[in-house]
C-alpha cells in the first residue's frame, strides 16, 4: 500500500492507524518530513511527477491512497507553477497506468471542486456543474479528476474512488480553514453569513479506512450531516467575529497570510457564499456514516467537548 | 369591576373577561398580569378612540362629497387588526404544552425550558424539524414578551436550521414584527385559504408586484401562517440577486425563503413544503403602474413542470395591493446599466422609480384560487401540454384579479 501526502495530518493518522493493523505494509511518501514519528517506510521525494512515478513503479502497490492529490500550493493559494500543483496527480495515475496489479486507488479531492457562487444551488450533488468563474485551486482540482476519469477508462478493473471532503476541521489539522476558525478575532464579510459544511478530523480519516475495507467505484462527497452559520460557528466556539465590508476583508485575509494563517482566493469565495453538499450517495452507494454532526464537529474543533473517538 | 373583585375570580374566568374585551396578549398573561390589566382597562373605558373618530366626520364634513377614498388607517381597521391579532394568538397558543417544559440539554449543558408541542414530548427547537414545515411560537404567542427567551436560544446557538438554512427563531421574530405590515397597515383579506394542502407539498403561483420591495412575497407566506389551519411555512424562493445582496444574502434564508434554481425546489417538494413562486420574475415586479395586475407571461412554466414531477397539485394565488404600494412611474434600463456599473456581479436588467419611498397604506386582498392537481400516475407531460397548463393558471390568476378589482372601491 501507498499512501501519499503522509506529512499531512489526516496522512499521518492514517499511517498510525494501517501501520497498526498488521494486514498491509505500508510505503509513505511526502515532499515534507512529518512532524509525528511514523512507524514505516517514510521516502521523501519531491511530488512533481517523475521522482513519484518511478517510486510507484518501484513499490509495485495494490492499493494507493492520494492524499496529496493537488499540492499544498494551491490549497493554501501560494504561487506556484500549475505544473508542479498537479504534476503528482499526472506521474502517479501515469504509472497506475503501467502496472497491473492495483487493486483500487483511492484519491483525496475537495469540495472546493463545486467553487461558490450565488448560482450554485442549495445542495450540491456530485454531478452539480459549478456555476460562476473558478478559482485556481478549483481548477486544479478538476483537472486532477480528469486523470482519474482517463485512469478510470484505460483500467476497467480498478476501483477508482474519489472522496470529495468537505473542510476538514479540527484543532490540529493546520488547515487554512481550520487556523481562520480558531483565530482569537475572526475576520468575516460584513452582510455575507454562509452557509457552511464540516468533516471531523477523525470522520476522515474514518471515511479513507472505509474507503480501503469496502471498495466502491465511483466520486462521493463527504461531510458530516448538517449545515452550519458560519456566525453560530463563531458563537459556539466563542470566537469574537470582526465583519468588515469587502475591500477591508480582502486586506485582512492578506495580512493573515503573513501570521501564518493562508487565506487563499477560494477561501473568500467560501466565506462569502458558502457550500453545502448533497451527501445521500456517500450514505447509501459507499455506505459511510461520520460519527460527527456539523454541530458537534465545531464543538470539539474548538474543544469544547471531547470527540467520540478516542485519540489515536 | 374593581380590583379586588377581580382577583376572587379563578384565572379561567379572567380570561373569559379578557376575551370579551379583547385584551391583547391575554394569553401570555399570568394571573396577577390579567387582573392589572383588566383592572386599568376598567379604570378607563376606551379612552383612544373616541376623538380620532370626530377627526374623520371634520375631514369629511370640510371635503364635503361624502366618503372620500383618502389614504390611511380609521379605527374601526385598528379594532378589526386587534381582534384578528387576539384571534390568532388564541389559536396558535392551542399548539403548545405550557404545563410541560422540554428536557433538552445541549452538550456543553445548556438546558431548553421552552414549552413543549402539544401532545409531544420536545419544544419546536428540539424536536424533530417540525417547526420546518409549521410555524408554531415556541413560547406558545407571538409576542415581544417571549424575545428575551428566543434571544438566549440565537446566542446560545442551542438548535440547527433547516437545511435550506431556515432560522426558526429569526423567522419567528420577522413574523412577530411582519404582523404590523400585514394586520394594521396593509390589513389583508384571504379568501379561499382552505384551498392550501393541510400537508404534503404543493406549487403556489402567485402574480409579482411591488417595484421596490417584494412585499407580495412576504405577505403570501404570512396568509398562510396566519390563516391556514394548521398553519404552514410557504417556502417562497427568489433569484440569485438575494444571495448576492449583502445581509439580504443569509436573512433570506433565515426567514424560510430560499434560493430559486430548479434542484432546489425539487428537494423542498419532495421534503413536502409548501413551495411560493412568482414566475413572472423580475419583469413582472418591475411594472410600470399603468401595467398594474396585468398577469405576465409565466415564465417558461418550469413550476408546472416540477409540480407534475413531484405529483403535488398547483395552487393559483390572486394578490391585489402590491402593486400600489410603490407606484412605479417610470422603468429604467440606463439605471440599471448605471447599477450594473457599480456592481458588476449583480444580474438588473431594468430598475423601477417609484413615486414614494415610504409603503402606502394599501388594503391588499390574498385569493387562494381551488388547486390544480397533477394529471394521472405522475407520468411528466409533453410541452404542449405543460404549455396549456400554465395558461390555464395565468388565466385563472387573470380572472381573479380582475373580479376582485371590479369589486373594489378604493385602493386604501
Amino acid at each position: 500500500m501507498l499512501v501519499t501526502g503522509a506529512a499531512t495530518w489526516t496522512g499521518g493518522n492514517l499511517i498510525q492507524r494501517l501501520t497498526r493493523r498488521d494486514d498491509m505494509t505500508v510505503f509513505a511518501v511526502d515532499d515534507q518530513t512529518p512532524r509525528i514519528h511514523l512507524d514505516t517506510d517514510f521516502r521523501k521525494l519531491s511530488l512533481d511527477g517523475l521522482d513519484l512515478a518511478r517510486y510507484v513503479l518501484d513499490v509495485d502497490p495494490t492499493i494507493v491512497i492520494h492524499l496529496q492529490s493537488v499540492h499544498r500550493t494551491s490549497e493554501e493559494g501560494r504561487r506556484a507553477s500549475s505544473e508542479d500543483r498537479i504534476l503528482g496527480s499526472l506521474g502517479l495515475f501515469g504509472a497506475i497506468e503501467r502496472l497491473t496489479s492495483v487493486r483500487s486507488v483511492i484519491v483525496k479531492s475537495d469540495t472546493a471542486i463545486y467553487g461558490a457562487s450565488p448560482r450554485n444551488p442549495s445542495f450540491l450533488a456530485e454531478t452539480t456543474r459549478p456555476q460562476g468563474k473558478p478559482s485556481r485551486h478549483q481548477r486544479d482540482l478538476a483537472e486532477m479528476e480528469r486523470f482519474i476519469g482517463e485512469a478510470r477508462t484505460s483500467h476497467p478493473d480498478t476501483v477508482f474512488t474519489t472522496l470529495r471532503f468537505a473542510p476538514i476541521f479540527g484543532p490540529k489539522v493546520g488547515n487554512s480553514i481550520s487556523r481562520y476558525l480558531t483565530l482569537p478575532v475572526v475576520p468575516t464579510l460584513l452582510g455575507f453569513d454562509p452557509r457552511l459544511q464540516l468533516i471531523h478530523d477523525r470522520d476522515a480519516v474514518d471515511a479513507l479506512e472505509h474507503a480501503i475495507d469496502n471498495p466502491t467505484d465511483g466520486t462521493f462527497n463527504v461531510a458530516a450531516d448538517g449545515q452550519i452559520y458560519l456566525s453560530r460557528m463563531l458563537r459556539l466556539g466563542r470566537r469574537i467575529p470582526q465583519p468588515l465590508p469587502g475591500r477591508m476583508f480582502d486586506a485582512a485575509l492578506r495580512g493573515m497570510t503573513r501570521f501564518n494563517v493562508p487565506a487563499p482566493d477560494h477561501l473568500k469565495g467560501l466565506l462569502k457564499h458558502g457550500r453545502v453538499t448533497d451527501t445521500e450517495r456517500m450514505h447509501r452507494e459507499f455506505g459511510f456514516t461520520p460519527t460527527h454532526t456539523c454541530r458537534q464537529t465545531v464543538l470539539c474543533g474548538y474543544e469544547r467537548i471531547d470527540a467520540k473517538h478516542d485519540e489515536i | 369591576m374593581t380590583k379586588s373583585d377581580l382577583t376572587s375570580l379563578t384565572k379561567r374566568e379572567l380570561l373569559e373577561i379578557a376575551r370579551e374585551r379583547d385584551l391583547v396578549g391575554r394569553s401570555a398573561m399570568s394571573k396577577q398580569e390579567l387582573v392589572e390589566a383588566l383592572a386599568q382597562e376598567t379604570e378607563e373605558p376606551s379612552r383612544v378612540e373616541q376623538p380620532e373618530v370626530e377627526v374623520i366626520d371634520d375631514r369629511l364634513d370640510i371635503d364635503g362629497i361624502g366618503a372620500l377614498p383618502l389614504p390611511g388607517i380609521s379605527p374601526e381597521d385598528r379594532a378589526e387588526a386587534r381582534a384578528r391579532r387576539a384571534a390568532l394568538d388564541d389559536r396558535l397558543s392551542r399548539f403548545v404544552d405550557r404545563s410541560t417544559h422540554c428536557s433538552w440539554t445541549s452538550i456543553e449543558g445548556h438546558p431548553c425550558g421552552l414549552p413543549v408541542l402539544a401532545d409531544t414530548v420536545r419544544c419546536g427547537l428540539h424536536g424533530d424539524g417540525l417547526i420546518a414545515d409549521k410555524p408554531i411560537p415556541l413560547t406558545g404567542s407571538l409576542s415581544f414578551s417571549a424575545w428575551p427567551t428566543l434571544w438566549r436560544h440565537l446566542s446560545l446557538a442551542t438548535y440547527d436550521p433547516d437545511s435550506f438554512g431556515l432560522d426558526p427563531v429569526i423567522a419567528e421574530m420577522t413574523w412577530n414584527v411582519l404582523n404590523a405590515l400585514y394586520y394594521d397597515y396593509f390589513r389583508v383579506e384571504v379568501e379561499g385559504v382552505e384551498n392550501v394542502p393541510s400537508s404534503g407539498g404543493a406549487v403556489l403561483v402567485a402574480n409579482h408586484g411591488g417595484a421596490a420591495i417584494p412585499y407580495d412575497s412576504a405577505m403570501l407566506a404570512l396568509a398562510v401562517m396566519n390563516e391556514a389551519e394548521p398553519p404552514r411555512r410557504v417556502r417562497v424562493v427568489g433569484t440569485e440577486i438575494f444571495n448576492m445582496l449583502p445581509f439580504v444574502s443569509h436573512l433570506y434564508r433565515k426567514v424560510g425563503a430560499a434560493y430559486a434554481t430548479r434542484d432546489d425546489a425539487r428537494e423542498l417538494l419532495k421534503r413536502g413544503h409548501l413551495l411560493g413562486v412568482f414566475p413572472e420574475g423580475e419583469r413582472g415586479f418591475m411594472k410600470p403602474v399603468w401595467e398594474a395586475y396585468r398577469v405576465g407571461r409565466l415564465g417558461r412554466g418550469g413550476f408546472a413542470d416540477l409540480a407534475q414531477d413531484a405529483g403535488v397539485p398547483i395552487v393559483p394565488v390572486a394578490i391585489i395591493g402590491s402593486e400600489e404600494v410603490h407606484p412605479a412611474v417610470m422603468v429604467s434600463k440606463r439605471l440599471a446599466q448605471l447599477v450594473r456599473l457599480i456592481f458588476p456581479e449583480q444580474r438588473v436588467e431594468e430598475i423601477a422609480i417609484a413615486l414614494n419611498p415610504i409603503p402606502l397604506p394599501i388594503r391588499w386582498k390574498i385569493r387562494f384560487l381551488p388547486p390544480v392537481e397533477p394529471s394521472g400516475d405522475g407520468e411528466s407531460i409533453d410541452a404542449l401540454e405543460q404549455l396549456e397548463r400554465v395558461e390555464d393558471v395565468r388565466r385563472s390568476i387573470q380572472d381573479a384579479l380582475d373580479d376582485m378589482l371590479a369589486s373594489r372601491t378604493t385602493a386604501f
